[in-house]
């Protein structure tokens, strides 16, 4: 079966201490009941949680959503999304399964990023790596005005941004989210062909602005 | 009390060595003696407090630990056994109980001499859950409690919904549809082939009401004894594929048998070509009639299809892409005559006497699913590679001829690399046979003359498989 591999990378820096990662742990939560729900993304989304402080983990690892647990997510240091994209390249090289003659490989992983702050580490190297990979739809969020959309842009066309990072705002996002990963694997199935624009994502809501 | 207490009380009086020790530690202390009730009262007070306070902690102790242990509950399935085992220390703790377990349909069975712990049984509502681990630690001490959060996901199968189509919706065609062309024994007593065929919308459709956009066409000359065969898939993309489906098949069909019901020097030029197939004259005049027949229908299909566009406003002939495959076959006395033509994906293939595979064709599938050609392409009857879409067959006999769309060809061969793998087709038919038993999916008895396997086929193209609801047809000469 084709996989729809899905990255989420969080900020879990020093400034998202507080009410901040507890809407990120909510919205998580809220983003695989809902997924739970979907045939087509209980059937092929794999998630896995990528978090960023002042070094790059991943606390989960690509996991189907039936058997997908909530990772323990704590705030605390720097901002080293440089190393969280150079993270999440090196595990969909390892993750995300390829095209074989005999057997049909994953769908192009979508990334999700989820900042509040500038990088506090060599955001080019990162970069560097995230373009040596074939990415599905790769969307930045800056939440909060701690967050530059300019920075973002860099790593993607799609950057959306949340005025600020309270948590029905953060649980908005988390909603989009979820509704994209339900489209996209309800579009790979239906024609075979991976979302690559903002415009056919489900329209966000009035908490998350497209960033132009 | 026993005996030997008894006796001792008798001889020495029931208090009188603690009366001795409780006046030497008063003396010592400089306690007067009539202070001897309040002195007691403090001390045992004290005594008890220093009591407790162990015993609390004792039992923080062990409550870390236990949360220590990080215990985590594996998600569940509805309607699927669940079992997870955790091992509690059975030296700090006792009694453990699963408040909230009842509820949830499962049990905890804890075994108090290895500190094992199995929690069993079968949920049966979705959701996310926390159920409640209560255990004695020390004597005295209130119960302790570790909440645990556990998730059970929904049947994914309870998921998928089936809206019927709307009738009223332009193009509307049923969600299924079956055939069965029961072609019965000849003069002379032989059995001849029958036709079965079947499509069902997938549940991706189903989900969302939308009309199944597969379609497929068989038929059989009672005159001539020519058999024809359509299946073809239209796009998922394209808004009105399902009509150009049905138009493809009908029309390469219709065209087909028009020209091959009563068309002698065609069936001439087949029995001079299988007496001789070294023969390049004779081969090539058989290949003019197959271009003229064969592949002049997929031409008339292509330019049906293309008209559709022009009947309405606002329609581009990439509305109604589609694929499509079809074969005419013939019994003859040297054996069958097959004539094929394909664009588009799903598979064509022949079943030989003995077993051996023989692909009508090659899949048109790029490097990344869903990249496939459509019949509704300009360029295909441009490419001068068309010719390769034709295929010809002479076999002595064959057990089966099988079309189907990609509906059924993915989840049965993943990809095209794998339809030239023999076991996978042994494979497809075992099932087509036997069917899906641990999903309740039944078989197909393809016996002669069997009308009752054109519903046997449609029961079994609702097989399951994850990641591929796409409408599903296939087509059987058996």
């Amino acid at each position: 079966m084709r996989r729809l591999p899905v990255y989420l990378l969080l900020d879990c820096s020093g400034s998202m201490f507080g009410e901040p990662i507890e809407a990120v742990k909510n919205g998580v939560q809220v983003l695989v009941s809902t997924l739970r729900q979907d045939p087509y993304a209980l059937e092929t989304a794999y998630l896995s949680i990528i978090t960023f402080d002042s070094s790059a983990r991943q606390a989960s690892p690509l996991t189907e959503l039936a058997a997908f647990q909530q990772p323990t997510l704590q705030a605390s240091g720097c901002t080293a999304l440089g190393e969280a994209l150079t993270l999440v390249s090196q595990c969909a090289d390892n993750e995300v399964v390829k095209t074989t003659p005999e057997k049909k490989g994953d769908w192009k992983p979508l990334v999700f990023i989820m900042t509040d702050g500038e990088p506090t580490d060599d955001l080019n190297k990162g970069i560097a790596e995230f373009n040596k990979r074939k990415w599905g739809m790769v969307v930045a969020c800056a939440a909060g005005s701690g967050a530059n959309t300019d920075t973002l842009k860099k790593i993607t066309e799609c950057v959306v941004s949340l005025d600020t990072a309270d948590s029905a705002t953060i649980k908005a996002f988390f909603k989009w989210v979820s509704a994209s990963v339900s489209s996209g694997s309800m579009k790979v199935e239906e024609t075979g062909v991976e979302a690559n624009s903002l415009s056919e994502l489900p329209p966000p809501p009035p908490e998350v602005n497209i960033v132009i | 009390m026993d005996r030997q207490q008894r006796h001792t009380r008798r001889r020495r009086g029931p208090h009188e060595g603690l009366d001795r020790m409780l006046g030497e530690a008063m003396r010592q202390a400089g306690i007067p003696s009539d202070r001897r009730q309040a002195f007691l009262t403090e001390a045992f007070g004290r005594l008890w407090n220093e009591i407790k306070e162990e015993r609390m902690n004792q039992r923080i102790i062990t409550e870390n630990n236990i949360r220590n242990l990080g215990i985590r509950l594996p998600n569940g399935t509805v309607n699927k056994d669940y079992t997870a085992g955790f091992t509690l220390p059975n030296g700090e703790i006792s009694a453990p109980r699963l408040d909230g377990a009842d509820e949830l349909g499962l049990e905890l069975v804890y075994s108090p001499e290895d500190g094992k712990c199995q929690i069993t049984g079968r949920p049966h509502t979705p959701g996310d859950f926390t159920l409640t681990l209560r255990y004695r630690t020390v004597e005295g001490e209130p119960e302790s409690e570790l909440r645990l959060p556990i998730a059970f996901n929904p049947d994914p199968r309870s998921l998928w919904r089936n809206i019927p189509t709307d009738p009223k919706v332009i193009y509307f065609k049923p969600d299924s549809a079956t055939a069965y062309v029961k072609v019965e024994a000849g003069p002379d007593g032989t059995p001849r082939k029958d036709i079965v065929a079947a499509s069902q919308r997938g549940r991706s459709h189903a989900q969302e009401g939308r009309p199944r956009d597969d379609h497929f066409l068989v038929e059989h000359c009672d005159r001539s004894d020519w058999y024809v065969l359509a299946v073809a898939d239209g796009a998922g993309s394209a808004k009105f594929s399902r009509k150009g489906s049905e138009v493809a098949c009908d029309t390469a069909v219709e065209y087909c048998l028009k020209r091959i019901d009563d068309n002698p020097p065609f069936e001439q030029a087949i029995r001079d070509y299988a007496a001789d197939r070294a023969n390049t004259d004779r081969r090539h005049a058989l290949t003019q009639f197959v271009y003229d027949i064969v592949l002049r229908g997929a031409q008339a299909a292509h330019k049906a299809v293309s008209k559709l566009a022009d009947l309405e406003s606002d329609t581009r002939v990439k509305d109604f892409a589609t694929t499509l495959m079809f074969a005419i076959c013939k019994r003859f006395d040297f054996g069958w005559f097959v004539a094929s033509f394909w664009v588009g994906d799903g598979a064509m293939c022949l079943i030989s006497e003995n077993g051996d595979i023989k692909l009508l064709g090659t899949p048109d599938e790029g490097e990344f699913s869903g990249q496939t050609r459509f019949l509704t392409m300009p360029e295909i009857f441009r490419d001068r590679n068309v010719y390769n879409r034709l295929k010809i067959l002479i076999e002595p006999d064959f057990q089966k001829l099988l079309l189907m769309t990609d509906g059924v060809s993915d989840p049965m061969f993943e990809t095209d690399r794998n339809l030239n793998d023999p076991a996978k087709w042994r494979e497809l038919l075992d099932r087509l046979a036997h069917g899906f038993p641990a999903d309740g999916i039944g078989g197909v008895d393809l016996d002669d003359d069997n009308e009752k396997a054109a519903d046997q086929l449609l029961g079994w193209l609702d097989f399951w498989s994850p990641g591929n609801h796409d409408d599903r047809t296939i087509a059987i000469l058996y």
